[in-house]
């Protein structure tokens, strides 16, 4: 019974094969290879090309597995092939017939091996996504920080020029130039803002700061913007609301303003409420609701729940901005820990409302008088200002600027080299110092002001410089820097700056 | 006269070994990727001189990630190794000093051709970027797919082993 087996299912597996050293085959069995006595082995595949070199060897055993031999466009078998060399010209080889096995192999190492390629693929394609995504950005802030420039320049000699003679005529135009200073100013600022949001570099800045103050000052700016259009604005600001909080009032102004300026832009009759109330005090958290109600045009339901996506504008003429505000609103919002939601009707108006979370403050009056007293910093005599820059409409902004003071002595340099030489010759109060002054870092022109002279270890330097980035001024500072102030700025902000670097 | 010649195409699975032997016996070339387990053997006859030919048989292995696991019978009476690399893919190269010596070690008179296939989905300033690594040890940059340099690369080994 046993050979019946045998025969019937071990027999058609195998194929035993006798050949000479030089390859003839001598006697064979068929059952895989259709063979014919006296034909050379070699003839039949590639593969047994092999042997010629293996044959003349003595009792050798040679295993081949998993050969895959293509013969006389027959279905590929998938073989293990033994030879067994001789001294007697007899070598055999056995050829054993694993097609079936080797296919299942082949299904499983195809399904494995096409993962692997996949995953590999994705890694890549991730690589290179992100890599095009830094490109982008370091794009975006590289081109923004050319445009800061001519942007400061074109701010502060309009701020000059508004108050010089001029017919009203020219003050008309002076002013739109102003506000497409404001609003080119603003893109900017946005652009910079969605930038550092897809690489994760803003951050908020948490101080000690008097919301009472900002929500008046807000006040008075929207009141005065709704007056030049013909448009109500009432604040409603509840009086148990803290006049201290901390949290980053530089963002809560931005989130503020660009609510409102979206309401006057979008508000053609009617008015425009601002609420602000308390929710709740908690684990000296204080958590505010805020509301915006306009009586604009509205959004209709197909826009609505695309509003805070980015680049997204609504199909109206009012807007003029890109379509990023609302975006970085929602974003600023939620690094807060808070969300904003939106209500609407077409022709009958928005209603705007988000809550924040602040840590209370625990200043005491005085203190709280104190953090006031520094944002207003008065001078008591003149200074010796050093101005080290090389761009000559930043160097004339800023002689404006500081001149109509008549509080500081100013000097210019605008080449690095001259800085030391002058510091020796000259005594120095404060120096502004560009970062953009040819082929010299300003960290680099910093540091040797301050290994200069035991004076200079504490003059104040600030740096006017194109990069805004949170890791750059940390950078600056950490670097004999110490305050930067970012370009495009105002007459205010370098006054405000420089009168508190004095003091 | 024809003399015959083993080949071994050996290198990472999926980097095209497959496609290269077909480009070159068949001419041929299919985007489907079929993965090859244990070895094809393939032949073709070129011709070198007026009165001579090199029929050059050509072994693709099924491909590793680490040549060092590649069954030594494979390998015997290896008279040329083409080793081949996928441009597209780093993991397929980032050891291929280490795989060369190996060989090296291994068959020391063999000669050695190394190969970046795949190079038509890349750029050269993809090439120059990757220059360290494949600077004075690549010897071509071939495509199975559009044919580029393929005829070369087998014909510059062919005339190396005779």
């Amino acid at each position: 019974m046993l050979t019946k087996y045998i025969e019937k299912y071990h027999k058609n597996n195998f194929q035993y094969i006798l050949v000479d050293d030089a390859g003839k085959i001598l006697e064979q069995d068929n059952p895989i290879l259709p063979l014919t006595i006296g034909e050379n082995i070699q003839d039949i595949h590639p593969f047994f090309e092999i042997l010629t070199h293996l044959l003349p060897t003595i009792d050798e055993s040679f295993e081949f597995s998993c050969i895959n031999l293509d013969y006389n466009n027959q279905e590929t078998l998938v073989v293990d092939i033994s030879l067994k060399t001789s001294t007697n010209n007899n070598n055999l080889v056995i050829i054993e017939n694993l097609t079936n096995h080797y296919n299942n192999y082949q299904l499983t190492a195809q399904s494995r091996n096409e993962s692997i390629i996949n995953s590999q693929i994705l890694v890549l394609k991730n690589e290179y996504l992100l890599e095009k995504e830094t490109f982008k950005n370091n794009f975006i802030a590289n081109f923004s920080h050319q445009l800061r420039n001519p942007i400061t320049a074109s701010t502060i000699f309009s701020d000059l020029l508004i108050n010089s003679n001029l017919n009203s005529e020219q003050k008309n135009y002076l002013q739109i130039i102003q506000s497409a200073n404001k609003d080119l100013k603003q893109r900017i600022e946005d652009i910079l803002d969605i930038s550092k949001i897809e690489s994760g570099k803003l951050i908020l800045v948490n101080k000690v700061f008097n919301l009472k103050e900002l929500l008046k000052n807000l006040e008075i700016i929207y009141s005065y913007l709704g007056n030049k259009k013909g448009i109500h604005i009432q604040f409603n600001i509840e009086s148990n609301i803290p006049e201290f909080v901390e949290g980053d009032q530089y963002r809560l102004k931005q989130i503020i303003g660009n609510l409102l300026t979206n309401a006057l832009n979008f508000t053609n009759k009617g008015s425009i409420i601002m609420n602000v109330s308390l929710n709740y005090f908690r684990a000296k958290k204080v958590n505010l609701h805020f509301e915006i109600i306009d009586s604009g045009c509205g959004i209709d339901d197909e826009s609505i729940n695309s509003i805070f996506d980015r680049f997204t504008k609504l199909d109206t003429t009012a807007g003029t901005g890109i379509g990023l505000g609302l975006a970085i609103v929602k974003y600023l919002i939620s690094e807060m820990g808070g969300n904003i939601s939106v209500e609407s009707e077409v022709n009958k108006g928005s209603k705007f409302t988000f809550n924040i979370s602040f840590k209370t403050s625990n200043h005491s009056n005085d203190q709280k008088i104190e953090i006031l007293k520094n944002q207003t910093p008065q001078l008591k005599r003149k200074y010796n200002v050093l101005l080290v820059e090389d761009s000559e409409v930043i160097q004339l902004s800023i002689l404006k600027i500081l001149a109509s003071t008549g509080l500081f002595y100013i000097h210019i340099i605008d080449k690095a080299e001259m800085l030391i030489p002058h510091l020796i010759d000259n005594k120095v109060d404060l120096i502004l110092l560009s970062n953009t002054i040819q082929d010299f870092s300003a960290i680099t022109l910093a540091s040797s002001v301050r290994n200069l002279s035991k004076e200079y270890k504490k003059t104040p330097i600030i740096l006017l410089s194109t990069q805004g980035y949170k890791d750059d001024i940390k950078h600056f500072k950490k670097n004999s820097i110490n305050h930067v102030l970012v370009k495009p700025f105002d007459k205010n902000k370098l006054l405000e700056l420089v009168k508190q670097s004095l003091k | 006269m024809t003399i015959s010649k083993k080949i071994v195409l050996i290198g990472h699975f999926g980097v095209g070994k497959t496609s290269l032997i077909r480009r070159f016996v068949e001419n041929t070339f299919t985007e489907d990727y079929k993965v090859t387990i244990g070895v094809h053997i393939s032949k073709r006859t070129i011709n070198i001189s007026e009165n001579e030919d090199i029929s050059l048989i050509i072994w693709d292995l099924e491909g590793q990630d680490d040549i060092k696991k590649t069954r030594p019978s494979y390998l015997l009476g290896t008279n040329g190794f083409i080793y081949v690399f996928d441009l597209t893919r780093p993991v397929t190269f980032e050891h291929l000093n280490d795989e060369l010596a190996f060989l090296k070690e291994n068959f020391v008179t063999t000669p050695i051709k190394v190969v970046g296939n795949k190079v038509d989905l890349v750029n050269k300033i993809y090439l120059k970027e990757h220059s360290e690594q494949f600077d004075n040890v690549v010897d071509y940059f071939v495509s199975a797919k559009t044919g580029s340099r393929v005829e070369k690369l087998f014909a510059k080994l062919a005339e190396e082993l005779i």
